[in-house]
């Protein structure tokens, strides 16, 4: 808010201020009080709990840092902190070149276009739960859409959620399904931020088409990417609903990401400590992933948080 | 013509990405027998309107509607007040703490779902609220999604320029007056993007209604199609119509109001 006049008498000034505060206080008190409530108590009761052994019903015990040292005998939840990266690996690279390369189709001088970008963005705001039904049919081995199509060019199709090497990266791609288009949408948003004369320039210079990718549209596109990884890596690291109706983290635990493990610990085990261990871990992989992220873009982008 | 390879490829991509809903709703009109014998692209040889009506007797589906409706729109509410008064406070108002206040907020961004799930069960469980319609709403109103939305609309509160709010100042208006009169009618759009982002991201969680919820009154239409897959695994035609249904509302909306969607999300990347 602009500073009063100087002419306006001290006192009077001490009082609009501190009025300004109790207006602000006033209406950002229930957020700061939901935001205590239920997201920096459970931060530190998460955080706390990794240090005790709980079953979510009798007293907790206090075992210090037992649970960080069973962690690294821990053949299933290290296997689960692997697949976590697996599925990301799998997943974010092919997201974001399918949608970058489907934002530099839709920005062409084509016809259909808002028809396209419809057909591309629908899969995102589906319920995940019923996609993972739907998918699970279609990769049925023996009803399925998919092996039945196979079967017509007389191609055996796996059982793809059944087979320890093929879940994964069938969990990957109906994720890669859901968000490529979503993805899309803000490359296609950065892409016609880019100014023409800039192209127009490159014209002129007789730069190829690969050249004006290279030079002009890929910079200019660092925020819409930093924006993309860094909400895309987060949202991977979350994936549950496709998992839980899909394989239920099966089959030998290969499709069991961090993530699903923790549910798993939390709420079948009942290990409320060992999965409170597990989720500090999982936030910390996913700040220094996210920090990371940040930094390596930093010198060109900056974000305005002012 | 040297645009017709382009053609080809976004009309298959096209096919692919609405192909399973295509495949579903054909499947959903079919018999228990047909779905297991017939090719899945075959249109149904006698279309049935059973399977519905199946999945309607066999479970309570309409309490799982009316309490995923419930849900979603007490959500949607609470977002869009909350947000919008703390967001106004952040963008405007000046009062000590402000800056790191915000900073934590954003910080809790990168907070999964999960790594709160357990204590948020807990103070939850506390509160007497286990298994009620407003332990369903309460942590999506404050904690799952509380951050972006105040983050979304005080980003956008920043880019109207202050000089009308100090014209409504100067004749007189308070600030609730201000924000309601002035504010919130320019920032329709990142309010319509918010509206929509929490209606879709409440309505399609099954996460916390897994957790939190366990009897057929509170259930929701996520945690019935979770379980419904669990009970009849095999069984295509129930859960397959089951599916369709779920997956209608949110279909039709984004069709009648594929623009406004489509640009809102795009308006949720600025910054």
């Amino acid at each position: 808010m602009p500073n009063p006049p100087d002419t306006e008498p001290p006192p009077r000034r001490q009082g609009r201020r501190s009025r300004a505060a109790f207006e602000a206080y006033a209406m950002l008190a229930p957020s700061i009080l939901g935001f205590a409530v239920f997201l920096i108590a459970p931060i530190v009761i998460v955080v706390v709990l990794s240090f005790y052994d709980w079953n979510l019903l009798s007293d907790p015990e206090f075992i210090g840092l037992e649970n960080y040292r069973e962690l690294a005998g821990d053949e299933r939840a290290l296997k689960s902190i692997g697949n976590t990266f697996y599925y990301v690996l799998l997943n974010i690279p092919a997201q974001t070149v399918l949608a970058l390369l489907l934002a530099l189709a839709l920005n062409s001088k084509i016809k259909a276009r808002n028809t396209f970008r419809v057909l591309y963005v629908l899969p995102w705001m589906a319920m995940p739960v019923a996609l993972g039904v739907i998918w699970r049919w279609v990769f049925d081995p023996q009803y399925g859409a998919l092996n039945r199509f196979l079967d017509l060019f007389g191609v055996d199709g796996a059982a793809w959620l059944t087979d320890s090497s093929w879940a994964m990266p069938v969990i990957a791609s109906v994720n890669v399904w859901q968000y490529t288009g979503y993805t899309m949408l803000f490359f296609l948003a950065g892409l016609q931020a880019i100014p023409a004369q800039l192209y127009e320039a490159a014209d002129v210079d007789g730069a190829s088409p690969l050249y004006r990718f290279f030079a002009i549209t890929l910079p200019l596109l660092r925020p819409a990417m930093l924006f993309v990884l860094i909400t895309s890596v987060i949202g991977s690291f979350q994936v549950f609903d496709t998992i839980h109706v899909m394989t239920a983290g099966g089959p030998a635990g290969s499709t069991a990401t961090l993530n699903y493990q923790i549910y798993l610990e939390s709420f079948t085990q009942r290990n409320a400590g060992y999965a409170s261990m597990l989720a500090v871990v999982l936030f910390a992989i996913i700040a220094l992933i996210t920090l990371a992220q940040a930094a390596l873009f930093r010198k060109r982008t900056t974000y305005d948080f002012s | 013509m040297k645009k017709i390879p382009l053609y080809l490829v976004l009309i298959m991509g096209a096919l692919v990405s609405v192909g399973p809903y295509l495949l579903t709703l054909n499947a959903a009109f079919k018999s228990k027998q047909e779905i297991l014998t017939s090719e899945p692209w075959a249109l149904p040889a006698n279309p049935i309107f059973s399977n519905f009506g199946e999945v309607w007797s066999r479970y309570d589906f309409a309490t799982f509607v009316v309490n995923s409706v419930i849900v979603a729109v007490a959500v949607t509410i609470g977002q869009l007040v909350f947000s919008t008064l703390a967001a106004y406070a952040f963008a405007r108002l000046d009062f000590p703490g402000r800056d790191q206040l915000f900073w934590a907020y954003i910080a809790t961004l990168m907070v999964p779902q999960i790594v709160t799930l357990v204590p948020t069960f807990i103070i939850v469980r506390e509160l007497g609220l286990v298994d009620t319609h407003v332990g369903l709403i309460m942590p999506f109103v404050f904690g799952f999604l509380m951050p972006y939305g105040v983050f979304l609309v005080r980003q956008y509160f920043k880019t109207i320029p202050s000089s009308i709010e100090d014209a409504a100042r100067i004749d007189g208006a308070g600030t609730f007056t201000i924000l309601w009169r002035v504010m919130i009618p320019m920032a329709k759009p990142i309010l319509g993007t918010l509206a929509i982002i929490s209606f879709v991201n409440t309505w399609n969680n099954l996460l916390w209604p897994l957790i939190i919820t366990h009897s057929e009154s509170t259930r929701v239409i996520t945690r019935g199609i979770a379980q419904m897959q669990s009970q009849f695994n095999q069984e295509y035609h129930l859960i397959l119509a089951a599916s369709t249904m779920a997956l209608l509302p949110l279909v039709a909306v984004f069709l009648v109001f594929q623009r406004h969607i489509v640009r809102s999300i795009a308006l949720s990347g600025m910054k």
